[in-house]
């Protein structure tokens, strides 16, 4: 197994899992992600700033729901 | 009675009066003019507004409490009479019912009181008009004082010179839209204002002004001194204009040779007061000699 | 120059603010924390009203292309020099070529860069603060953006020593309460007693719109005093008619979210102010970051104008510090 990779929020805002209500998830529990995706977006001071992975993997799990609210450092998600 | 409020430590706001009149707002300019003229020590900056008025000082200088007594002394000794307004007639061309304030009307539907009419239609019902035509021409028949500066740089609010009885009042959107373009002529309460550049914005949309009041770049003529045209005290008239006119003034703005239509001009509130019909005539004649 | 090989999320060039055009609707912009601004500039041995860069949430990547003395003052957003940390309120000097980063925001949410000699961007209405509405000063009117190139200015005063390290007592505290200081007043008769109550005793939570314009508050909602609305000021119960708003004020339009008015903001409008930050919590109130929560103290004016004079004081005391 390859080494885990945290995904940290970089901003303090409003988590999306989907780039607008009405589209799917950028990504699901258990789908491939490679370096660059985009895997959710942050809301804050009416910028939304997309969060990308930082390897090639698979999106383990996240640790946030959708729309709640993210402190910044806190962990999104794990890349395995 | 008026009251006197901290701002915090750095200002002080007066409200002279909670409703709107012509003369509460004489009282605001005459009280703030004399202040200017005293020049007392620590005043950063004195913003006469429709019914009230607000300093900002450096308390070091000046302490709140001695800024509030020389106030109340000046609301004192300050009277109407013989206060003489040096001011402006300008001409503003407007084009009422524009495709880009139409647009905005339009997409920002789900936040008016009447969705099934544009602004200018559901204005002109309130108000009693039998079309917006009869309201575009009782907004154009009397001119407007630029009663209050602020909100973004150089918007001015602008209240019709007319009896209480003959102003025009509308409500605001019930949700602020995000959007308003810029030069948008909007009514709200009971003042006309001009948005100087795009932002959000809650006033009901009529028109567009076809000249800037804001122009970063000092190009024109009536920018040389400040980025900003409107004065307090101005008296406004919003002249209705067609498409063709519109589009000679957008060039003659580009081309960089657009000069407003303007005429000094002095005047005592009681002028105002005692015949504003008498006066209109009077302001819009010497504009158009 | 400076080169900006990413902007952050919003960095722009702000001075002590365009002080004196209220009157035309221009508000001052200017550093939000002014503690840390000024402080800044005092450990780079600048003028203080030299401009520095203000960086939010998320600090930029920049390129010193020439040799320069800086300060990082403010917040916690950890910076380092070609990846290696890098102490904050210290005078730092860099080589050409450095590279200049930042980590995640660990605590506040503004930090300011100082550059001895100040960033050089064209005054506009005697400074050279960044207005991003009207799109004025600072760097073409708007945020940094990746390519831009600053320019260094020669606004010193003087030289200070390498490694000069502020002590702590003169460093931002974030070990209290959220606790923002007010002075009650303006059209604060408009609120029913309820509400006034309510609005000192309850936590209030900044929402994701808290930017250089002003800081909107989750809580709940407040209510206004019956009347019939006086001629001219609109409809709804927390219109008035148009007023000028003091920097600092709190407004609720409709009751449902306070909004704090900051450097950005608009000078005046239609809707019941209640009160008014003081000065120096303005500071206080730019460190604090989406999702985290606020108490407004009521104050007299007394303690306002005692913690503006502490103020002074303290600045002085820095001043003193770094002189020696």
């Amino acid at each position: 197994m390859s080494e885990e990779n945290k995904v940290l929020s970089p901003l303090p805002g409003i988590f999306y899992r989907k780039p607008s209500p009405d589209k799917e998830d950028y990504v699901k529990e258990g789908d491939p992600v490679k370096k660059g995706d985009t895997i959710g977006l942050v809301e804050v001071m009416k910028n939304f700033y997309e969060v990308k992975a930082e390897k090639d993997g698979v999106l383990e799990k996240f640790f946030i729901e959708n729309e709640s609210e993210i402190a910044a450092g806190q962990e999104i998600a794990t890349i395995s | 009675m008026p009251r006197y409020e901290y701002g915090g430590d750095e200002f002080i706001f007066v409200e002279l009066s909670e409703e709107m009149s012509l003369e509460v707002n004489f009282q605001a300019m005459a009280i703030t003019k004399q202040l200017k003229e005293d020049n007392v020590p620590g005043i950063v900056d004195i913003c006469p507004s429709n019914a009230s008025y607000m300093i900002r000082f450096q308390p070091e200088k000046i302490h709140p409490d001695d800024l509030i007594a020389k106030l109340k002394q000046l609301e004192e000794s300050v009277s109407l009479d013989g206060f003489e307004i040096s001011s402006r007639i300008v001409d503003m061309p407007i084009l009422f019912e524009d495709p880009w304030t139409h647009e905005t009307v339009m997409r920002f539907r789900d936040r008016h009181q009447d969705p099934s009419s544009t602004d200018l239609e559901y204005a002109a019902r309130i108000n009693g008009f039998d079309s917006k035509e009869e309201l575009i021409q009782a907004i154009t028949d009397y001119p407007y004082i630029a009663s209050m500066i602020g909100f973004v740089p150089g918007l001015p609010w602008c209240y019709q010179m007319v009896p209480r009885e003959q102003q025009i009042q509308v409500p605001k959107y019930v949700r602020p839209r995000t959007f308003t373009s810029e030069r948008a002529f909007g009514f709200g309460g009971a003042f006309a204002v001009i948005y100087p550049v795009q932002g959000a914005g809650g006033y009901q949309l009529f028109g567009t002004a076809a000249a800037p009041i804001f122009e970063s770049e000092q190009r024109l003529h009536d920018f040389k001194d400040s980025m900003t045209f409107p004065r307090q005290g101005d008296l406004l008239r919003f002249r209705s204009i067609t498409m063709d006119e519109y589009e000679k003034i957008r060039k003659e703005v580009k081309d960089g040779t657009f000069r407003y239509v303007m005429k000094d001009f002095t005047f005592t509130p009681q002028q105002v007061l005692e015949d504003p019909k008498a006066f209109s005539d009077d302001v819009l004649g010497r504009l158009y000699a | 120059m400076i080169k900006v090989k990413n902007p952050g999320l919003e960095t722009t060039v702000q001075d002590y603010g365009r002080i004196g055009y209220y009157n035309v609707g221009m508000p001052p912009s200017g550093a939000m924390d002014k503690y840390s601004y000024t402080v800044g500039n005092i450990l780079v041995g600048n003028d203080e009203n030299a401009a520095s860069l203000e960086i939010t949430y998320m600090g930029p990547v920049l390129q010193f292309q020439e040799d320069a003395v800086i300060a990082i003052t403010g917040g916690e957003i950890p910076p380092k020099i070609n990846g290696e940390s890098v102490p904050m309120w210290e005078t730092l000097s860099v080589k050409s070529g450095d590279e200049l980063s930042f980590d995640f925001v660990k605590k506040g949410a503004r930090v300011y860069l100082a550059v001895a000699g100040g960033i050089e961007v064209p005054l506009i209405m005697e400074s050279r603060s960044t207005y991003t509405l009207c799109g004025i000063g600072g760097m073409e009117g708007r945020a940094l953006q990746e390519g831009d190139e600053l320019t260094i200015g020669t606004n010193k005063k003087q030289d200070v020593k390498e490694g000069t390290s502020l002590p702590d007592e003169y460093r931002l505290d974030f070990s209290g309460d959220n606790e923002i200081r007010v002075v009650l007043g303006l059209c604060s008769y408009r609120l029913t007693e309820d509400s006034k109550k309510r609005f000192f005793e309850r936590e209030w939570t900044v929402t994701t719109e808290a930017n250089r314009v002003g800081y909107r508050f989750k809580g709940e909602r407040l209510h206004f005093m019956e009347r019939e609305q006086p001629f001219g000021a609109g409809s709804n119960a927390s219109n008035v008619v148009d007023l000028g708003y003091p920097i600092g004020s709190i407004q609720v339009p409709d009751g449902v979210e306070p909004i704090a008015l900051l450097n950005d903001a608009v000078t005046g409008g239609g809707y019941v102010t209640i009160c008014t930050i003081i000065s120096t919590d303005l500071d206080k109130m730019a460190q604090v970051k989406t999702n985290e929560k606020v108490r407004f103290v009521s104050v007299d004016i007394e303690e306002a104008l005692q913690a503006r004079n502490e103020y002074r004081d303290t600045v002085e005391k820095v001043r003193q510090f770094v002189a020696k």
